[in-house]
């Protein structure tokens, strides 16, 4: 058994509902988003805009399960990525290390509540207690391996039964996200990587990543890109800021 | 940089440099120069020296990484995986210095000449060179940058440590310390012709390998890390204390104001240049830009 997940870039709506779904899931502090939309503009003159939501690839071959020196990230035999926070000490190699930016050091900066010095909301007060986030450690999207578990254990479907699915996958109002059992191949994610040339974010680093995205126009491995164009002379770095 | 284009361009890595980075900056430095000096004392047999790299490793290495962990007090759980990661054992190689320099410097003083001695100073040699050579295996590992991904860069470390070790020893020796000037002067100019070459090709090797890690070398030459390449690295670190070893050559003497100051600068030059390799390091786009 392999989690997967299936994303439909035509589908998606750009409507951000995948990222509030997690943030109430997760109770995540304002500073940080698990998964991500990365919106670029194609086409020249007539520009439209495309979206990838992103989070965490739970790459069979994660570099940040290889760098950790503590053991705090490890791959679980279902193939979800995890970081167990009691165990974390907060040294950002795997941060450093994943070719895809899903990581995020959780410094005291980034949790300093919805309102700051004003008031802690019902809901900031739930989430101490429910979900955990510890400033000094590292976190990243676990394919909500809570509701995983649970709904395993009462015999439900991932990816199937909205119980034991991931809340992103079933927020999402335009079904763009697509959950389930990679190993099995009469899966849906299974059937919509084979029949629709599902892609995965830069193969080239081996990873093997557990996300697919599909009927994208930009990025598919046989498209040409930017990259890909030895005599282009790139610009220095934008420093990111 | 606009919100639509957030990781469609190159990213540079910032956890390791940026606000509290900066710790890690100053560690994987001491790491490098703390060894390469007890090396170089290991050579000239220098109590002095072995006591300052000894310094360098144990206080400002071993206490920068360890402010820089979010959770500093867990750093036990690091130690005991050696397995893990290159990390891991990068901390234990500290300890172990730490460990096997502090028991050979008391049989140094004591007992001069002994096997007991022989023994530790080999063993803390070794660890000596592990600490000024993992930071660098540590960024070579990550693919995800591919200027970092070049095994020239822990040869780099090591070479950059060894002539921060040397300029160390000329401080030394100006000092009345247990090391030959002369000879210490002569290693810290090869050493800085070694390490002038090793940066040129590591530069050139970056550029000609592919487009991310050529933009990191960009970066350097004329983005936002060029004042510190220039400043830094090639005048500090590389033009003035070329102009004072050619100068020493030439006239025989030196005073120590100069050569001080040309330790100083190969200093500089060193931190400069780690600050500029852990700045420019840059991941590929998430998704490649359409044509
Ligand atoms: S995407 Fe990054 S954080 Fe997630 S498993 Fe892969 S390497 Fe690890
Ligand atoms: S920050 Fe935490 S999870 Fe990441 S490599 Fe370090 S110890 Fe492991």
């Amino acid at each position: 058994m392999r989690w997967g997940m299936v994303v439909d870039l035509s589908k998606c709506v750009r409507c951000y509902a995948c990222l509030a779904a997690c943030r109430i899931e997760h109770f995540l502090p304002m500073g940080i988003n698990w998964p991500r939309l990365v919106a670029l503009e194609t086409g020249g003159d007539s520009p439209t805009v495309s979206t990838y939501s992103v989070r965490c690839n739970q790459c069979k071959d994660a570099p940040c399960v290889e760098v950790c020196p503590t053991g705090a990230t490890t791959r679980r035999e279902d193939g979800v990525v995890t970081v167990d926070q009691d165990k974390c000490v907060g040294c950002r190699y795997c941060v450093v290390a994943c070719p895809y930016q899903n990581r995020t050091f959780l410094s005291k900066d980034k949790d300093q509540g919805f309102f700051p010095g004003r008031v802690v909301t019902d809901f900031e007060k739930a989430g101490k207690k429910l979900y955990k986030h510890q400033i000094g450690t590292t976190e990243k999207c676990n394919f909500c391996a809570e509701r995983i578990d649970a709904g395993l254990a009462k015999g439900l479907k991932p990816g199937i039964d909205r119980e034991a699915t991931p809340a992103c996958v079933n927020t999402c109002p335009a079904r763009a996200l697509t959950f389930g059992d990679l190993d099995d191949p009469n899966s849906e994610v299974s059937r919509l990587i084979r029949e629709k040339k599902g892609f995965q974010l830069h193969p080239e680093y081996n990873t093997d990543p557990s996300v697919y995205f599909i009927d994208g126009k930009i990025g598919q491995s046989d498209e040409p890109k930017v990259d890909d164009k030895a005599d282009k002379e790139p610009e220095a770095i934008g420093v990111g800021e | 940089m606009e919100a639509h284009q957030w990781m469609i361009h190159y990213t540079r890595q910032t956890e390791w440099i940026d606000r509290r980075g900066i710790f890690l900056w100053i560690a994987f430095y001491a790491g490098g120069l703390g060894g390469g000096l007890y090396l170089v004392s290991l050579y000239f047999n220098s109590l002095w020296g072995m006591l300052i790299s000894w310094l360098i490793i144990a206080v400002i290495k071993g206490g920068t990484h360890l402010v820089y962990l979010g959770k500093p007090l867990r750093f036990w759980r690091i130690i005991t995986r050696p397995q893990t990661s290159w990390l891991a054992r990068g901390f234990i190689f500290v300890m172990l210095f730490v460990f096997f320099g502090a028991i050979q410097m008391a049989l140094t003083y004591w007992l001069p000449g002994s096997t007991a001695e022989i023994v530790f100073k080999v063993m803390a040699g070794i660890m000596a060179f592990s600490v000024a050579l993992y930071t660098g295996i540590i960024l070579k590992n990550i693919k995800g940058v591919p200027f970092w991904n070049s095994t020239l860069l822990p040869v780099l470390f090591i070479f950059c440590g060894l002539l921060g070790g040397f300029g160390l020893a000329v401080v030394i020796a100006l000092n009345g310390g247990d090391i030959n000037l002369a000879a210490a002067e002569t290693g810290s100019r090869w050493l800085l012709l070694a390490n002038v070459l090793l940066i040129g090709i590591y530069l050139w090797q970056a550029s000609a390998k592919e487009n991310t890690s050529k933009q990191s070398v960009l970066e350097q030459l004329r983005g936002h890390s060029a004042p510190i390449f220039w400043i830094g690295i090639v005048l500090l670190g590389i033009v003035i204390p070329l102009g004072i070893a050619l100068a020493g050559l030439i006239m025989n003497h030196m005073s120590s104001i100069v050569l001080v100051t040309g330790v100083a600068c190969e200093i500089i030059g060193g931190l400069a240049l780690r600050y500029v390799v852990l700045k420019a390091g840059a991941y590929k786009p998430l998704v490649a830009k359409p044509q």
